[in-house]
């Protein structure tokens, strides 16, 4: 029997229950609930499936965006292949990404000493922008940023030069790095 | 029990314990339809492996329907309770197995090579994959630091520098917004 229910559970609760950030006893009656509601028990089924596909898709190195150390950590752990590019301010560092690398990772090195917040800005030939990001958190202590890109969508860029700036939230210009990429996918 | 769709969790209890001729099979179908996801969610989120949740919902329905039909169950209205208290109880039993198998693993095999085989797989990823990129830096970290590197939102909030109440927020919105995407995505296809 599929009745609707009478008392629905929050989709936050749902996620809280299902990150683990509920209490235990509430996770223990909220279980009661699920056990015995269709409809809640489907609803924390999306969650698990959305979950469960986030989780798959990081380990294929199937992420974008700024990420942290502890995720970069846990993708090597996971075995993800990870080709990494370190640079300094006012670097260039030829790079590319090869067949079996799954997500290729810049760790962009600044003074982010008193920073709270910082902005990427990745541009091409002809300061075509590939790529802006703001409001980065720059958490205590942190000596850089890391940008991951998939390892299959590096492969597919043309050669060419990409310009990365990292802003201050006053605009001030924390550090600029040049990546020369090479194209490596096969025609 | 002709119509076993319609029964109540209890009805289909306790046709099964009477073990009426022709009914109590089509209610152990039934009993096994709507529970099975359940306990599997259960395990999943307990167990954190999708072959130790299927094993659970093996184990956990399969005790149930043998202490319906030898009278075991004291209430049949409670079943969902009592198939819960089961899942309790072996997910407890299986945790002990999995850490035992944890440590084999980590002495001797490759770190994916127990990799969940269905993580995802009636899912899109490919769509999801675009709606993941869709989503605000912000969001994004917080998603994949939740559902990927498993992190308490404390844990999150300390990592971004915001608070264990802004990450649940981010957090909803977040997954709100993958869950639309991904419906968007389905509807279109």
């Amino acid at each position: 029997m599929t009745a609707a229910c009478a008392s629905p559970v929050a989709d936050e609760r749902l996620i809280d229950y299902w990150t683990g950030d509920l209490p235990a006893d509430d996770g223990a009656a909220l279980e009661e609930h699920l056990f015995s509601c269709a409809p809640c028990s489907a609803r924390l089924e999306e969650v698990a499936s959305l979950a469960g596909g986030v989780a798959a898709l990081a380990r294929q190195g199937r992420i974008s965006g700024i990420i942290s150390r502890a995720l970069l950590n846990r993708l090597q752990r996971d075995g993800v292949r990870v080709r990494q590019f370190t640079l300094d301010p006012g670097e260039t560092v030829p790079c590319a990404a090869f067949p079996g690398d799954d997500v290729v990772v810049t760790s962009l090195h600044a003074n982010l000493a008193g920073v709270r917040a910082v902005s990427l800005r990745v541009t091409g030939p002809g300061d075509t922008v590939f790529g802006a990001v703001d409001d980065i958190p720059v958490p205590a202590a942190a000596t850089g940023i890391l940008w991951a890109t998939p390892g299959a969508f590096v492969r597919s860029m043309p050669s060419q030069q990409l310009r990365l700036t990292i802003r201050a939230a006053d605009d001030a210009v924390l550090g600029e790095y040049v990546l020369e990429h090479t194209h490596t996918e096969a025609e | 029990m002709e119509q076993a769709i319609d029964a109540s969790d209890g009805e289909l209890a306790r046709a099964v314990a009477a073990r009426a001729p022709g009914a109590s099979e089509a209610a152990e179908s039934e009993l096994y339809r709507r529970f099975a996801p359940r306990v599997r969610l259960y395990g999943l989120r307990h167990l954190r492996d999708e072959e130790s949740a299927r094993d659970l919902v093996q184990q956990v329905m399969l005790l149930t329907i043998e202490k319906l039909r030898r009278g075991d169950v004291r209430d049949p209205d409670q079943i969902a309770s009592f198939v819960l208290g089961t899942s309790r109880t072996m997910a407890t039993t299986a945790r002990r197995t999995d850490a035992r198998r944890e440590r084999l693993r980590e002495a001797f095999l490759a770190p994916d090579a127990f990799a969940s085989p269905d993580a995802g797989a009636t899912l899109d990823l490919d769509r999801l994959e675009h709606c993941l990129a869709q989503l605000v830096d912000r969001e994004r970290s917080v998603v994949l630091q939740t559902f990927y590197a498993e992190s308490s939102a404390a844990a999150v909030g300390a990592d971004l520098g915001v608070s264990e109440g802004n990450v649940r927020v981010i957090r909803h919105r977040a997954l709100a917004k993958l869950r639309a995407c991904v419906l968007a995505g389905r509807q279109a296809s």
